[in-house]
Order: structure tokens, then C-alpha cells, then sequence
């Protein structure tokens, strides 16, 4: 598994600068960026890690690269640093989502938690979307007919109901649930329906 | 005694008199020549009734001839008086031909004297008796002087003067004064030439002299005429003294003290009011040295200098100075002077006179709005900065981030076995910077802040606009604005007070800013220009590429109070151009050709 990186994006080189130092000494990865540009240009998608942007840019500002950043597949949490933290902005950092929001005179260690606390949520994250695309992809494995048998399934329907809803026979309704439950690897419908519901699957 | 001596004696003594009362008001008013040449007839009436008398009493055909002949003396001065009296009291008739007239009759006063017994008579022959008053006089008979004619020839030129001078005097509306003064005169003389023509020349009987009998006629017409004029003096004098009471009244109720200088004795003379303004008694005698005395130190200099120059030019002077009274206790007295010097025919100047005010309620009010406004201007100043304040604890908490974070950073590595040193000076070097670049930050955020009195200083408009544009950078680019500078390196210094400047700059700055509030179908911009404009301004303006100004708000941006902004209060502008003006320079707002509105302002370059 590859080291996290925090994505340092601050249009204040001297800052920039110092902060790297701070958390390089602190024992994390940094790479550092001047604009929200060059990072949303220069980032690797897989890269696991998190964001400390500053909320105030020019051109692109922090909330800008927090919306790009989320329309992408490999989005990372956002740690905003500002100046100085008037109301006006806090709210619409916070309304924004901002994982966390801290002036740039914060504390070292109210900072730093916030880093390590933003980089664990990323590994959380980046597991919770492993596994999911695990399962999306033994879901894959399903043929459309026995998609359309599972939904029945896990709405609680009997395979007499089924069979007469699909217009299909009993015995090829029973073959479709074995046929599912090998590919999924489940022995029992409600590990199937529990499955279903992490891979993120409609069932209605 | 008899009658002809009682009565020419009595001529004599009246026409004396009229002289003495005369004669004192030309040693008085050396202007006054018609009083002179009056007295001067009066004097040569009574002498020619002496002579006269000796003629008519005389016993022989010698003293008649005596006389007569003496008697040319005051009859040649009467008709130079009356020539005289005539020219100066109508103010009218060819002088030349008075001096032509006159100098005739001294070639016939000489021949008076060369000629014959006198100018009349070649001879006497005897004497004949006359009754006149009911006595018995006498009447020289004998062979005219030819020589006479010489004297009516002036005679009768100086007949012709008075008539034409009279006939200007009447035309000129002095109807009366011509009628009876030439009137008189022209019969004198017609009399006179008459007798002559009839008893000299030989033309009719023996009639005994009276010239002086007309004479005092005349002498009474001219001293009626003269005390008529002394008379309506009195008049002039009561009316004056109204006119100068109407204009005390005028002087009080408008609260103006008046003065008169006289400029050769250095002589003053002020109005009560005005001696209470400049807090002397009632009875003081004042010199011009004694009023500067009373005027601040600070303006006395400017004081003299109107002074003098007002003696040199003419035209009307003002002057506004401030007096420091003995028992005021330091308090100042305002006042405000408009004077006029009055010069002599060669140019002198002669005196000066003038009215003073006092304005000091007024300069207290003026100098109230001026501290109303620039306290107006704080406020204004302040709210600017209330908006503005985020964004300048933004821009201070870099630097201080920044060291922070540095400081921190070093502290970690040397916790190292072996530290990097190299990295460690890099990061010293760093703080060092910050730290300089957050104490910049607190000293333009102090001079902004600062409230004092305007302070005209050369302004470089390059690192003004650099100022104001460092503080609306951070805000600028929260509300998503690019704020563009395009200044030329070459530009003039300019002259003005940098606070109000910044100030008028940011102001109208965040009024582009506000103007872009909410539009996202455009480049946001707001763009600061400056160039110069002519030889002695240099212009500066703001461009945003926002809604634009309603045509019909155009003219009224810049009333106090007005404004399209649900939070403003409206002074903004209306402050702001008031600021400008006070600079000598302009500021204006209009729309851009397709979007947005520019604001423009020059202040003048400084000298």
C-alpha cells in the first residue's frame, strides 16, 4: 500500500514553504502546490492522502477544489486553513463540507490531528471503495435475468411468486438463486440482502 | 456832514464790512477764490466811493482830474473781481477772453496814468455844479481822452464774457446764479460804460459819478448770492449728519464697524462699533500701529501687505484677519474687512475707509462642518475598514502562520540526532522575512487607520494604488474579483493627504467590487488605471465590468444618502467627491461603452 501524501495548496509561498517543513518534520509526505490548478493537474488518482488547501485563492479558491475534487472518482478530505476565520467564511466552508477548518495560527497539535484524523478518514474511505468495488464487481458477474430473480429476492418474495411474476417455472427460479448465491459466494439470503446493501445495489 | 459824504461814506463802510466777513473764509479754504474775488470787488467798491466822494467835492479842476484818475485803480481791480468772481463761482466762460478783457484794461490803466489828466480827460477845463441828494456836487467839463475807447474796448469784451458765461451757466441748469449774477454784472458795467459816453465823451449834460452806487448794488447781489451758498451749506451740513446718523443705524444693525484712515497724518477714526470690535474705549486716539497691536501675529504680516498694496492699486481691498483682544483670555476674535483708498488728482494715496465684521460665529461654523466632515470621513473611513477587516487579519495571519509553522518545523528538527543546519538557517531566514512582511501589514493598517488633520504630502500614485490594492487583494479574490493595476512607471507625483486618498480609492474599489455582487455571465473584474491628464493632473480610474449606473442615478450617486445598496449608507461617494474637491481635483462616474461604469478622479501633480 502506497504512503499517504498531503497535498499542501497555498497561493502564500512563504507559508507554503513552512508548513511543509512543519508536517515533513512531523513525519508525513508532502507535495505542495500554489494554485488549486496545478493540484487538480499534477494529483494521482490512486494516491491515497488528504488536502490541506487555503480557503482564500485567488481565481480557484479552497472551495472550488473541494467541489472539483468531489466530482472525481478518487476524491481525498479537505482540510481549509485561512487567515484569519471570519463568520462569513466559516459558514460557507462548513456548509461547503469542509472536513475541517482551522486558521493558520491554529495550534501544532490541534493542526496536525486534524491531518492525521483527515488521513485516516481517507483510509477508511479508500477501503470502504475497495471492498465496494470488489462487490460491484462479483455483482458484475450476475446475468440480467438472475438480476432481475435477486431484486424479487430481496424483496422477500417466494419462488412460487416469483416464478409466476417472471412467467418462468418454479425449478428455474430455484437454479437462477443457487446460481447467485455461488457467484456471490453467500450461503443464506440475508448475507445476500447484507451484500447487496454494501455494493450500493438498488433492490426496489 | 451832508448827505453825499453820509452816503458815500456809508458805501464804503458797508462794502468793508462784506469784505471782512469774506475774506476769512478764503484764508480758511484757499479753494474758496469766488470768496476772495467778492472781497476783493467789496474792498475796491469802497475805494472807488472814496474817490468818488473826492470828485463830487471837489473845489478845483486838479483834484477832480486826481481824483478820477486814482479812481482807475480800484475800478479796473473791481472788474478783474468781478471777472474772477464770475469764472469761479458759475465755473463757466472763456478764460481767455476775461484775460484778453483784463489786459486791455491795464494798457488803459497805464495810458490812465500817461495819457491826458486820466484815461477820461485830455484836459479839464472847469467845473461844473450839480445837484445830487439834494446838495450841490461837482462835474469835471473839458476835452475827452481818445485814449478812452481802450477802455470801453475791454469793457465791452468783458460784457461779452459774463454774457457767455452766464448764457453756459443757465444752459447748464444754474438758471437763477446766471440771471442774477450776470444780470447784475452786464448792468454794472453797461452803467458805467453809459456814464462814460454820456458825460466824458461829452455826449450829454454834466451828471456827477454814482459808479460806485452800482456798485454796492452789485457787491450786495454777489454777497446775497454767496451767503445763499453758505446758507445751503448749513443745509448740506444738517443733511449730512442725517444721512451720517441713517448710516450708523445701517452700520449697527449690520453689525459692520466702519473706519477712515488718513494715510499722510496717520490718523484714525472708528466707529463706536468698531472700537468695541478691536476692544478700544470710546475716546482713544488710535493709530494704524495700534490696530495691528491687536491682530493675531500670525496674520499681521498679510495684514500690512493688503495694506500697502491697496496703496498702490487702486480698487477695492479685502482682508480677514484674527484679533487677540487684551481680556479675551487667548480666545479669537474673527473679523472680515473691505476697505477702498481714496487718491489725491496726482495719484497719492490720500486716505482709505472701509467697514469691518465680525465673522467669528461664522469661522467657528465653517471650522464645525470641517470637523464634522473629516469626523464623517472617519466613520465613513472606519466602516470601509469594518469591511475590510477580515481581509486584513488575513493578510497578517500569513506572515505570523508562516512563522509559526517555521518556528515549529526548526523546534521538530532539532530534535534530531544530527539536525540539518542547513535547513534550520533556511527556516531563521524565512522568519526573519515574515516578520518584517507582518510588521508592513501592521504599519500601512495604522496609517490607514490614523485620524488626524489633512496632511498634504507628495503622494507616488504608483505605490498608493499598490497600498490599496494589497489590502483588497485577499477580498478581492474571496468575492472571486481579479483586481487589475495598470500604472505607468513614469507617472508625476501628485499632491494630497494619503489616508483621504486611500480611502477615496477604496471606496471606490469596493464599489466595483459590489457592482459584480451576484453576476456570473462576465469576467469580474474591477480594473485601477492612471495617467496623466494634461500638464497638471494626473487622473485615476476604476473600472469594474459590474450592472453599470441606472441613467437616471447618474446625477445623484453623489448626493449624501443616496444609495442602491441594501446595506450602504450613501456617504461613500458623496464623501469621497468632497474630498476630491478639497484636493483641487474632480471625480465623476460614468457608464462603459458595453459593461460596467468607471469612476474618474485627477488631483493635481505636485509642483
Amino acid at each position: 500500500m502506497a504512503i499517504s501524501t498531503v497535498h499542501l495548496v497555498d497561493d502564500d509561498e512563504s507559508f507554503l514553504m513552512a508548513m511543509s517543513r512543519l508536517l515533513r518534520a512531523s513525519g508525513f509526505a508532502v507535495r505542495t502546490y500554489s494554485s488549486a490548478r496545478e493540484f487538480l493537474a499534477e494529483r494521482r488518482d490512486d494516491e491515497p492522502g488528504c488536502v490541506v488547501v487555503d480557503l482564500r485563492m485567488p481565481d480557484v479558491g479552497g472551495l472550488d477544489l473541494q467541489s472539483a475534487l468531489a466530482q472525481t472518482p478518487f476524491p481525498l478530505p479537505v482540510l481549509f486553513l485561512t487567515g484569519y476565520a471570519d463568520t462569513a467564511s466559516t459558514v460557507r466552508a462548513m456548509r461547503g463540507g469542509a472536513e475541517d477548518f482551522l486558521e493558520k495560527t491554529a495550534a501544532k497539535e490541534l493542526l496536525l490531528d486534524a491531518v492525521r484524523r483527515a488521513l485516516a478518514r481517507d483510509e477508511q474511505e479508500r477501503e470502504a471503495r475497495l471492498h465496494r468495488d470488489e462487490l460491484r464487481a462479483r455483482f458484475a458477474a450476475i446475468s440480467a435475468r438472475e438480476r432481475e430473480v435477486l431484486g424479487h429476492v430481496l424483496r422477500g418474495r417466494l419462488n412460487k411468486q416469483i416464478a409466476g411474476d417472471l412467467g418462468i417455472h418454479e425449478r428455474t427460479v430455484k437454479v437462477h438463486r443457487k446460481s447467485i448465491m455461488t457467484k456471490l459466494s453467500v450461503r443464506s439470503v440475508a448475507a445476500l440482502a447484507q451484500l447487496s446493501q454494501e455494493a450500493g445495489l438498488q433492490t426496489h | 456832514m451832508n448827505l453825499v459824504t453820509v452816503v458815500f461814506s456809508m458805501i464804503a463802510a458797508a462794502c468793508l464790512t462784506l469784505a471782512a466777513l469774506h475774506f476769512p473764509v478764503w484764508l480758511r479754504n484757499y479753494d474758496a477764490r469766488a470768496s476772495l474775488a467778492f472781497a476783493i470787488a467789496a474792498v475796491s467798491t469802497a475805494a472807488i466811493a472814496y474817490f468818488e466822494l473826492h470828485m463830487l467835492q471837489a473845489q478845483t479842476t486838479v483834484e477832480f482830474a486826481h481824483a478820477l484818475k486814482w479812481a482807475h485803480v480800484p475800478a479796473d481791480l473791481l472788474l478783474l473781481a468781478l471777472a474772477a468772481f464770475m469764472y469761479h463761482y458759475l465755473d463757466a466762460g472763456w478764460r481767455w477772453l476775461a484775460i484778453t478783457a483784463i489786459g486791455i484794461r491795464l494798457v488803459s490803466l497805464v495810458l490812465n496814468f500817461t495819457t491826458g489828466v486820466n484815461l477820461n480827460y485830455r484836459e479839464v477845463t472847469s467845473l461844473a455844479k450839480v445837484p445830487l441828494f439834494g446838495e450841490t456836487v461837482s462835474i469835471g467839463v473839458g476835452a475827452p481822452n481818445p485814449w478812452m475807447a481802450v477802455g470801453q474796448l475791454s469793457a465791452a469784451l468783458l460784457c461779452l464774457f459774463f454774457a457767455h458765461a452766464s448764457w453756459m451757466a443757465w444752459r447748464r441748469g444754474q438758471r437763477a446764479a446766471a440771471l442774477i449774477v450776470g444780470g447784475s454784472f452786464i448792468f454794472l458795467i453797461v452803467a458805467g460804460v453809459g456814464h462814460a459816453i454820456l458825460v466824458y465823451w461829452g455826449f450829454g449834460d454834466p451828471a456827477p459819478s454814482t459808479l460806485s452806487l452800482f456798485a454796492l448794488g452789485v457787491v450786495a447781489i454777489m454777497g446775497y448770492t454767496l451767503s445763499a451758498d453758505l446758507l445751503r451749506a448749513k443745509r448740506l451740513v444738517v443733511e449730512l449728519s442725517e444721512r451720517e446718523r441713517e448710516a450708523d443705524l445701517v452700520a449697527d444693525a449690520a453689525n459692520l464697524g466702519t473706519w477712515t484712515r488718513d494715510i499722510v497724518g496717520d490718523r484714525l477714526v472708528m466707529s463706536r462699533k468698531l472700537r468695541e470690535m478691536f476692544g478700544f474705549t470710546a475716546d482713544e486716539r488710535l493709530s494704524t500701529e495700534q490696530v495691528v497691536q491687536r491682530i493675531h501675529f500670525a496674520d499681521r504680516e498679510a495684514f500690512r501687505d493688503r495694506l500697502s498694496q491697496a496703496a498702490r492699486r487702486r480698487g477695492d481691498y479685502q482682508n480677514e484677519f484674527r484679533l487677540v483682544l487684551p481680556e479675551s483670555r487667548g480666545e479669537l476674535r474673527w473679523i472680515a474687512a473691505l476697505g477702498r483708498v481714496d487718491f489725491d488728482a496726482k495719484g497719492k494715496p490720500v486716505r482709505s475707509r472701509g467697514a469691518c465684521i465680525d465673522i467669528t460665529a461664522r469661522k467657528h461654523a465653517e471650522q464645525e462642518m470641517l470637523r464634522l466632515r473629516q469626523d464623517i470621513a472617519h466613520v465613513g473611513r472606519v466602516s470601509v475598514m469594518g469591511q475590510i477587516s477580515a481581509a486584513l487579519a488575513h493578510e497578517i495571519n500569513q506572515p505570523l502562520g508562516a512563522i509559526l509553522r517555521n518556528a515549529e518545523a526548526a523546534a521538530l528538527f532539532m530534535q534530531h540526532e544530527s539536525p540539518d543546519l542547513h535547513e534550520i538557517s533556511a527556516i531563521l531566514e524565512d522568519i526573519r522575512k515574515d516578520d518584517q512582511r507582518a510588521s508592513a501589514v501592521i504599519d500601512r493598517i495604522r496609517a490607514l487607520l490614523r485620524h488626524e488633520d489633512v496632511q498634504m504630502v507628495t503622494l507616488n500614485v504608483r505605490s498608493l494604488l499598490g497600498d490599496v490594492a494589497m489590502l483588497l487583494r485577499p477580498d478581492a479574490a474571496a468575492r472571486h474579483v481579479s483586481l487589475e493595476l495598470a500604472v505607468p512607471a513614469d507617472l508625476p507625483a501628485v499632491r494630497g493627504d494619503q489616508v483621504q486618498v486611500q480611502q477615496v480609492l477604496l471606496n471606490l474599489i469596493l464599489n466595483g467590487m459590489d457592482s459584480l455582487e451576484g453576476l456570473h455571465d462576465r469576467p469580474r473584474s474591477v480594473t485601477v488605471t492612471a495617467r496623466r491628464d494634461g500638464a497638471g493632473s494626473v487622473e485615476i480610474s476604476v473600472a469594474d465590468s459590474g450592472h453599470g449606473i441606472e441613467a437616471d442615478h447618474l446625477d445623484r450617486i453623489f448626493e449624501p444618502f443616496f444609495t442602491t445598496k441594501s446595506k450602504g449608507i450613501g456617504m461613500g461617494l458623496s464623501i469621497s467627491r468632497g474630498i476630491i474637491e478639497a484636493h483641487g481635483g474632480h471625480l465623476w462616474g460614468e457608464n462603459n461603452p458595453i459593461i460596467g461604469a468607471t469612476f474618474r478622479l485627477t488631483l493635481p501633480v505636485a509642483k
